[in-house]
Order: structure tokens, then C-alpha cells, then sequence
């Protein structure tokens, strides 16, 4: 399980995370959406202890990410694509991660089948395509068999074949009773996805639901995402003159 | 400690860099090396133990930019890539990351640097076989203390490289940076005039040269293994300036 408790970052003057407070539980897949600058990925960012908070905390399953003994083990998370060194090929990019964890190298080959990469998993990095970082990515976040799962935007750049993919294996792991948590901008792949929503706005909490009440409200999910992210959008368009 | 240590060394030996670096460091020391030999052959008068040595040792210039630079992609690569932000999420604590690729990037510089300056030297001595000027036997003491002082002078170059890395995170800034510490005090330390040797005892590039990597060092400097031991002094001072700065930034 996941909890955040007034989580608060600021940058500047700018306030990126505004008094977040939430759980995500195990056993669903929870979408995390908002749109583009609402904060998701400082948030993510900050359940890892890799940004600190101003104000509040992340725990996960009650203690902080930073005092996990082995994080590997209690929680995997896709950040973006881009998180390894392009002269580094698969198998040694996971192979250093599992080491740093004390998990058997066998562990490295089971998350190469399983996200499709044992084949080319000697090649550096660098010279993979985008679907091919981001089932690298998947991999790293599967490979200590973690009960948290947190993926930032891991269908962005994948083609229809591979959003599929990653939707069956998200709801395959929450199946298993393992949190999971995946944020969004896209409304319509997160209610194929997820079953649980937190949608956030410049910061700040907008709703908690699920994706079956924002159905029988709007009259359609984007409708909804619209009616909630409309007072919490930076940016507005208009139509073409 | 030990894991973290792992994933560092992994890291280190799984991208070619590493190794185009530590090669081209040996590689330019020992044809340094047979360079300063091969031109002192057919020299007139003939040249002296302490030339062929004290000249034969100074690839180092260049090789401890390439171990400096080895230092600071160990930890500015990760920056540039994203790659520290799955480091940090596998290791946490941070300074138990810095520590692992002081202990794992100084370790594989003190053994290049070794294996440099012995290749320096010995590339020295065979390029005179046959002639008339007197081998540098390393059975001399003084002669083996400045060749292993050589190689513990470039792995604290490395360290220096790591810290520079840790406070700077961009590889261009750090290496810049790195270079201008190595030849800007040097030049500096000219401008004092007679004065200059006061200041230029605690220049890098100058104990390098007239200190540790010469049989007898030069008078108004520190000894050699003075010298080094303040190399690897500067090597700690960055090292855990990077260590505070760690603490506070985000990844």
C-alpha cells in the first residue's frame, strides 16, 4: 500500500504538490491522472525519495522509501524510458540493479522473457527503439518481485500492440493483489486500465473514484476528465482561426 | 555496502568508455615512455639516469586526464542519462552510492595507474637498452617510490575526478573544471616569479612533475610521498564536499 500524507513541493514560488493526501490500495490497478504539469511525476518522484518533500510524507507499506532495506523487493517503478546509460546493454544495465539488491542473476533472465527482451538483451541500450526502453524499464521495475508497483506514463510511445501488453500485465500483477499504481494523461487508457482513479490539478487532489462512478456521472470519461481538470489547466488553446 | 559496491563495478566495466580511457592511459604513458628513450639514444653528451626516468614518467600529464576524466563520468554519466535516478531508487542512501564509486573508480584508477607508470617507465628503460646511458634500476628505492607514487597520484586524480562529478553533474562542466585544476595553478603559480615555488608546492601538476614523479624532487618542494599524500587530500576534500551537496538536492 501506498499513502501520502499532505505531501507538499514547492519550487520557487511555484507549488508543484499541494497538500496531497491519499492511499492506493493493492489488488487494483489505481490510475494516477492529470494533466500535462499537474505534478504527477514530482509525486512519483517523491514516494521514491528521490525528491524530498517540503512538507509531508510518502510511505510505502507504512515506512518511508528511503528506509526500505531492499527497495527492489517492495517496490518497482518505471520513472521514464530514458533511466539507463545507452552504452550499456540490457542484460548488464539489469544485472547492476540486481546487484545492488542482492537478487540472483536468475532474476535477470526471468524479467528479460518476460518483458520480450532476452533476445537482444547484449545490445546497448542506446540503440533500442522507444517500446523497446520502456519493456527495458518494466523489466528493471519487475525484477525484485515487488508487492508496489509505480509506473509513470509506461504506455507513451508504444505502439497499439504494446499498450495492450502492458494493460494485461498491470492488471495481471493488481490480480495477484499487488498495489499498482499508474499515472496518465490519457483518460481513455486509464479506463481500460485501471480500476481506481486519484485525478490531480496543479497539485492539488481533484477526486478520488473509480472509473464506474465517472462513467454513470458524464457522458463519457472524457467529459468527466474535462469537467474535473477544468478549473486546474495551465495551458488553453484555441480553435485554429 | 558490499552490493552497492557490486552494482559499481558492474557499471563501470559494462560501457566502453571505462575502457577506451584506462587503455589510452597506459598506451600514452608508455610511448612516452619509449618516445623520451628513443630520442635521448644519439644524444650528445649522453644522457643522465635521472633524465631518461624523470622525462620517461611524464605521460602522466595526459594520463591523468583520461583517469580524470574516467572518475568524473562515473558519476556524471549517470546524471546525464537518468541513470542515477534508477541508482537512487535501488540504493537510497545516497553517500553509500558515492562510496561505492570512490572505493570501485579509485580502485580500477590505482590499478591503471599502476600498470601506467610501470609502463612508462619500463617503456623508458628498453627504448636505451644498448646505449651508453645508465639504466634506473627499480631495485634503486628512490626509483620505485617515484613509479608507485606516479600511479597513487592518478588514482587520486580519479577521486579528484568523482568529486568534481558529484558537486558539478554535467560531464562537460566537470571535465572542463577538472582540466582547468590541473594547468591553471600551474600557470598561475608562474606569474609569483621567485615566490612561485611557495605556491606552486600545493599545485597538482607541478608536484607531479618536479615532486613524485622524479627520482630527486626538486629543492622548496614537499617530498614525493608529501605530495601525493596532498593529492589525495584534495581528492577527499571534493569528495565529501559532494557528499554534503548530495544530501540536500533532489535527483
Amino acid at each position: 500500500m501506498i499513502e501520502l500524507r499532505d505531501l507538499t513541493k514547492r519550487y520557487g514560488r511555484q507549488v508543484a504538490v499541494d497538500g496531497l493526501s491519499f492511499r492506493v490500495q493493492p489488488g487494483v490497478v489505481t490510475g494516477f491522472l492529470g494533466p500535462n504539469g499537474s505534478g504527477k511525476s514530482t509525486t512519483m518522484r517523491m514516494i521514491l525519495g528521490l525528491d524530498a518533500p517540503d512538507h509531508g510524507q510518502a510511505l510505502i507499506n507504512g515506512v518511508r522509501y528511503a528506509d526500505l532495506p531492499r527497495p527492489l523487493t517492495a517496490v518497482g517503478a518505471l520513472l521514464d524510458a530514458g533511466a539507463f546509460h545507452p552504452g550499456r546493454s540490457a542484460r548488464a544495465h539489469l544485472s547492476a540493479l540486481a546487484a545492488s539488491n542482492d537478487l540472483p542473476g536468475s532474476r535477470v533472465e526471468q524479467v528479460l522473457r518476460t518483458v520480450g527482451l532476452s533476445d537482444v538483451a547484449g545490445r546497448r541500450a542506446g540503440t533500442y527503439s522507444l517500446g523497446m526502453r520502456q519493456r527495458l524499464g518494466v523489466a528493471v521495475a519487475l525484477l525484485g518481485d515487488p508487492g508496489v508497483l509505480l509506473l509513470d506514463e509506461p504506455v507513451n510511445g508504444l505502439d497499439p500492440e504494446g499498450i495492450r501488453w502492458i494493460r494485461d500485465l498491470l492488471r495481471g500483477l493488481a490480480a495477484e493483489g499487488r498495489t499498482v499504481f499508474v499515472s496518465s494523461h490519457l483518460i481513455a487508457e486509464m479506463a481500460l486500465t485501471a480500476d481506481r482513479l486519484i485525478v490531480i490539478g496543479r497539485g492539488r487532489l481533484l477526486a478520488e473514484t473509480t472509473v464506474a462512478e465517472l462513467a454513470a456521472v458524464d457522458d463519457s470519461l472524457e467529459d468527466a476528465f474535462f469537467r474535473l481538470t477544468a478549473s486546474a489547466t495551465d495551458y488553453h488553446g484555441t480553435e485554429a482561426a | 555496502m558490499k552490493n552497492a559496491t557490486r552494482m559499481e563495478w558492474i557499471k563501470l566495466r559494462s560501457v566502453r568508455s571505462t575502457w577506451w580511457l584506462a587503455i589510452a592511459s597506459v598506451v600514452a604513458m608508455a610511448a612516452t615512455g619509449v618516445g623520451v628513450g628513443l630520442g635521448y639514444r644519439s644524444h650528445t653528451p649522453v644522457a643522465t639516469a635521472a633524465q631518461i626516468f624523470n622525462n620517461s614518467l611524464s605521460g602522466a600529464i595526459l594520463a591523468q586526464l583520461l583517469l580524470g576524466a574516467i572518475g568524473v563520468l562515473v558519476v556524471t554519466s549517470e546524471y546525464g542519462t537518468g541513470m542515477i535516478r534508477s541508482t537512487f531508487a535501488a540504493v537510497p542512501r545516497r553517500r553509500t552510492v558515492l562510496a561505492a564509486k570512490v572505493i570501485v573508480g579509485g580502485g580500477a584508477a590505482l590499478l591503471t595507474g599502476m600498470t601506467a607508470s610501470f609502463a612508462g617507465y619500463l617503456g623508458g628503460q628498453l627504448a636505451i637498452t644498448g646505449t651508453a646511458i645508465p639504466s634506473a634500476p627499480l631495485s634503486d628505492a628512490a626509483n620505485l617510490r617515484a613509479v608507485v607514487l606516479t600511479g597513487v597520484y592518478l588514482a587520486a586524480t580519479a577521486l579528484i575526478g568523482v568529486g568534481i562529478g558529484t558537486v558539478v553533474r554535467h560531464s562537460g562542466a566537470a571535465i572542463g573544471i577538472l582540466f582547468g585544476l590541473m594547468f591553471v595553478p600551474t600557470i598561475a603559480a608562474g606569474l609569483f616569479g621567485e615566490s612561485g615555488i611557495a605556491v606552486g608546492r600545493f599545485v597538482p601538476l607541478l608536484m607531479l612533475l618536479n615532486a613524485i614523479a622524479v627520482t630527486t624532487p626538486t629543492p622548496g618542494l614537499f617530498s614525493g610521498p608529501v605530495s601525493t599524500l596532498l593529492m589525495c587530500g584534495y581528492a577527499l576534500a571534493l569528495v565529501l564536499f559532494g557528499a554534503v551537496l548530495l544530501r540536500r538536492r533532489d535527483a
